[in-house]
């Protein structure tokens, strides 16, 4: 809970609950009180780590905005609720963000069964559901009040797979990639746009999230034999499987998908995430003055710990959700509106973002190409490993 | 060729890592006949003590180790004196309810000082790897190996030939026997509890090691797993689950051998299954073995229910149902709308592990069943929602009664577990059946629930038409409970020897309660994939199963009301709970270990 008293909000939540369906009495919210975004996200849970994170980018986002005189005048805040990743809670959640009129849009759900189970109740209640990690290519047809600024695996992995095809001069390839909506749909991306590039597919393996064990996994691998091997992973399991993969002695070069991109991947990974190579959207040494002050500022807030994509999905987001708020004002239809019209916000991720009216998504990710060097990320600079 | 080999010799390094867990269960269950659901938490637990004496403390490893040990020994002589020494003389099911509560309560701990953020546990063992085969091994895995086997040996000869070990055989054989030779039983249990969370402790720093990366989410997993190998071993022999558990790794390197990653943990639930069907007491129970659950069912002791007068039931049931054109929020309404669902889900579960005794731990494969069918139904046939979730309940009904009855001759946990099993085997199913299930991605835009062509969208159509199918569904169960059916129903809970003996055919009742409990379940499940509008396999997982049974047990086994009161309960609290953030499951878990501590019985009593 960043810049609002939990008293505060206990009372107006229960004064939420006491004023029912009835949204007129609490809507004239005095210009005083901060307005009010409505976070759904895991904080506890198997998930737990990525709601952690994005309060972090959240709160770096909100300290600058605040800084910068916050919106007309107004403070901006957020009251984050646990859903676990849970549908049967993130539904809940929904309906208590809809019915409390404090409440003027809405942030998360993470997994893509606890979002896109609460969408039907965002939509019909008139609240945008703004899904900043939804990748999955069905979320924005919920309706017209699901709008997301997750990178397209669409737009993503094409990268990837010039940066591992043309770049890099990989031929034949095993993917391996998480078994989940996410990872089966950029696997999808990824190969057909590494094909084009004429590479050969030899193998690709999907894991469930919980896996920790690959070494089976790789010696179908190493049969296959491929030139490269690319994870469709977050940084956890794409540090396990670089482990393994050169603990069975796996020489090839390996190339990963930019949800590995923190500072945990070189921390679990260690020495074996040595010369991986990762596609990303923004690199520490990047001159953008917007990745310079993220990064700047991420450090000093929490004491030099380097900032991972999580942090920076949540961080553009909050500033996203600025931006709009600042042209749609406090009325929730208005807001959704204000999606169309919202032009070039400075974004870590996409450098200038701009909706696309149709998708209700934005186009465009920034790329960079980076390898592990000295245990850290650094620019690849066209040297084979 | 050679690639067997290492198929081979990856499936026994990964055994080696889950006997650690499997030989501590072992030795619970040997002594108390529990399923340590706390297992997996004492080896967070274990894996985060080792962490703070390597990453804080640097201490070398032999210290690292006994650290560890001491540290969770404690946590497992806290566990066994405060949490399950006071439930010893109620209940058989309290105990287990108890472990659950009190791996949340220690996995959220554990999540609040550490934060959820993964890990590295550095090895403090040197680098180097011996080849074998077309890969290579390291010394961890030889130090795994070492304190797998040296365990079990240490514990198998301790068990023979020490006094010790006398009296925790003699009292895993007949406590109150064992009581009457002089045996201090709690002292026995104590040390049980000390020795298998040392081992669980330590089994949580190697594996961390070895993987260099510790989390908050490993505990169920390595829970599962742990479960798994214990029983294909043969549940409390302590050599058999390391065996179980060797053999379970090479199920697995051999299945990802034969048909990919995807399909792995299948292959351990499917092996899992077949050595509960073929051989229920596990592969290595010695034929003079005493069976492993008593000859009456014990598990679940009557109680007298409490008697709630029909007034007040048909009072609650008119608030209720009039609750809507009160001003009360959507918020609350959609909570009570979860809670109609999973009461639906409770009343299938309480039907048939509380009334005929099979306490199931996958019932949230019920939920899918019935959702998908539903789902699907409705998107590619258009066949109308209404019917189609009728479609889902009938379905889970047949699909959920096919699938269970090869473990009907099943008794106890042991039926728990291959329900457990089968659960995980329907949700595997979902993931890679991708023709019809669409896999990972899930089955998106289902439409919403309807009514004779009328669109339920507002919470309140929502709301009245999911309480209604409960309590329709509450009323069918509330008279087939008072039917012939229903006594039949306990006399096979209660004594199914006796049971048999006059007459009652097993198989035939247990299917008749399956199949009433897997409709109401698969109803459940349909409503709510229309309520949801996208689904895929991690909507329904084991957390729903054990959150279904908790439900159960906290109403009363068997308890209709109880069920519904139970499951407005566990919904509604962690809701209420929802001003503590973070601390929201910490308080939960405690709320539900002082429940069981002071009504194991449930809240309206087993009927």
């Amino acid at each position: 809970m960043s810049n609002i008293d939990r008293r505060t909000l206990v009372k107006g939540s229960l004064a939420a609950m006491m004023a029912g369906a009835a949204f007129s009495r609490a809507a004239f919210a005095q210009s005083s009180e901060p307005i009010l975004l409505g976070v759904s996200g895991p904080l506890t849970g198997p998930n737990a780590q990525y709601g952690t994170q994005w309060k972090q980018g959240f709160d770096l986002a909100l300290d600058e905005i605040q800084a910068a005189g916050g919106i007309n005048g107004r403070k901006l805040a957020y009251s984050f609720e646990d859903s676990q990743s849970d549908p049967r809670q993130s539904v809940a959640i929904a309906q208590k963000f809809v019915s409390d009129p404090r409440i003027v849009m809405e942030l998360g759900d993470f997994s893509s069964p606890a979002s896109m189970a609460a969408s039907p109740i965002y939509q019909r209640g008139g609240l945008v559901q703004f899904g900043f990690t939804n990748s999955h290519p069905d979320f924005t047809k919920g309706g017209d009040f699901m709008w997301s600024t997750s990178v397209s695996q669409a737009d993503e992995q094409p990268l990837l797979a010039a940066y591992a095809v043309k770049r890099l001069g990989l031929k034949k390839l095993a993917v391996l990639h998480l078994n989940t909506d996410w990872g089966r749909t950029s696997r999808d991306y990824f190969v057909k746009a590494a094909k084009e590039h004429g590479a050969e597919i030899a193998v690709t393996e999907g894991y469930i999230a919980e896996e920790r064990d690959f070494r089976s996994t790789l010696v179908r691998v190493r049969d296959a034999n491929p030139d490269g091997l690319i994870l469709i992973s977050y940084y956890s399991d794409g540090a396990l499987i670089a482990r393994q993969a050169r603990q069975v002695g796996l020489k090839q070069v390996i190339c990963a998908a930019s949800s590995v991109y923190s500072p945990k991947f070189l921390e679990l990974g260690g020495e074996a995430v040595e010369d991986v190579h990762v596609g990303t959207r923004y690199f520490p040494e990047d001159p953008r003055p917007e990745v310079q002050t993220f990064i700047a500022g991420f450090k000093k807030k929490y004491n030099g710990v380097e900032p991972d994509a999580f942090n920076a999905y949540a961080y553009d987001a909050m500033n996203m959700a600025a931006a709009v708020v600042k042209i749609g004002g406090t009325d929730r239809r208005a807001i959704r509106d204000a999606f169309t019209k919202v032009k070039d916000v400075s974004s870590v991720i996409f450098g200038k973002a701009t909706f696309d009216v149709e998708s209700r998504r934005v186009k465009g990710a920034m790329n960079a190409e980076l390898v592990v060097r000295k245990g850290q990320f650094a620019l690849w600079d066209g040297k084979p490993t | 060729m050679s690639s067997w080999l290492d198929y081979t010799i990856n499936g026994l390094i990964v055994g080696n890592v889950y006997a650690l867990v499997a030989v501590g269960l072992a030795l619970i269950f040997g002594v108390s006949r529990l399923i340590n659901f706390a297992q997996g938490s004492i080896y967070l637990v274990g894996a985060y003590i080792g962490w703070v004496a390597v990453v804080q403390l640097h201490t070398p490893l032999p210290l690292t180790i006994i650290v560890v040990a001491v540290a969770a020994a404690l946590v497992g002589l806290i566990i066994e004196r405060f949490g399950l020494r006071p439930l010893q003389n109620s209940v058989r099911i309290a105990p287990l309810l108890a472990t659950i509560g009190i791996s949340f309560v220690l996995d959220q701990l554990v999540m609040l000082t550490f934060s959820p953020n993964p890990r590295a546990l550095p090895s403090q063992l040197p680098d180097v790897r011996f080849q074998i085969g077309g890969g290579t091994i390291g010394p961890l895995d030889l130090l795994i190996a070492g304190v797998g086997i040296t365990s079990a040996l240490l514990l198998f000869v301790f068990l023979r030939y020490s006094k010790l070990g006398w009296a925790i055989r003699a009292t895993a054989q007949d406590r109150d026997a064992a009581m009457q030779m002089g045996v201090d039983v709690n002292r026995v249990n104590q040390a049980v509890f000390g020795i298998a969370a040392a081992l669980g402790g330590i089994s949580g720093l190697l594996v961390g090691m070895y993987y260099n990366q510790i989390d908050t989410a490993m505990s169920l997993q390595a829970t599962l797993k742990g479960v798994v190998a214990e029983v294909v071993g043969g549940a409390g022999n302590v050599p058999g689950a390391v065996i179980g558990s060797l053999l379970l790794g090479l199920v697995e390197s051999y299945g990802v051998a034969v048909f990919g990653t995807s399909y792995r943990n299948l292959f351990a639930f499917l092996l899992l299954v077949v050595v509960l069907v073929l051989r229920p007491n596990g592969l290595f129970a010695s034929a003079r073995q005493a069976p492993p659950e008593p000859l009456t069912g014990t598990f679940i002791a009557p109680s007298r229910p409490v008697r709630i007068p029909r007034w007040a039931l048909l009072i609650a049931t008119a608030v209720f149902a009039i609750l809507p054109l009160l001003p009360v929020s959507f918020y609350v309404l959609q909570t009570l709308i979860n809670a109609s669902l999973l009461g639906m889900l409770a009343l299938s579960l309480t039907l048939v592990a509380g009334t005929i005794g099979q306490v199931s731990l996958g019932h949230a494969a019920l939920l899918a069943i019935g959702a998908y069918t539903s789902a699907l139904l409705s998107l590619t046939f258009s066949v109308p929602v209404g019917l189609a979730i009728i479609g889902g309940g009938l379905m889970s009904a047949a699909l959920g009664t096919a699938l269970i009855s090869p473990s009907f001759r099943l008794r106890g946990h042991y039926v728990s577990i291959a329900t457990l099993a089968i659960g995980e085997i329907v949700s595997l199913v979902i993931l890679n059946w991708e023709s019809v299930t669409r896999g990972p991605i899930g089955i998106s835009g289902i439409p919403p629930l309807s009514l004779f062509g009328y669109e339920l969208v507002s919470p309140i159509s929502i709301y009245w038409f999911s309480f209604i199918a409960m309590v329709v569904l509450a009323l069918l169960q509330g008279r087939l409970l008072g039917s012939h059916l229903g006594r039949s129903f306990r006399a096979i809970r209660d004594d199914d020897i006796a049971a048999r003996a006059y007459g009652l055919s097993l198989n035939r009742y247990k299917s008749l309660a399956f199949i009433f409990g897997g409709f109401a379940a698969g109803v459940s499940g349909g409503i709510a994939a229309h309520l949801y509008s996208y689904i895929n396999h991690e909507t329904f997982n084991t957390q729903q199963s054990i959150l279904a049974l908790t439900v159960v047990i906290l109403g009363g086994l068997g308890n209709v009301v109880g069920a519904i009161v139970g499951a407005v309960a566990l919904v509604g609290l962690p809701e209420v709970f929802r001003i503590a953030a973070e601390y929201r499951i910490l308080i939960y878990g405690i709320v539900l270990l002082l429940l069981v501590r002071f009504r194991p019985q449930g809240l309206l009593g087993t009927m």
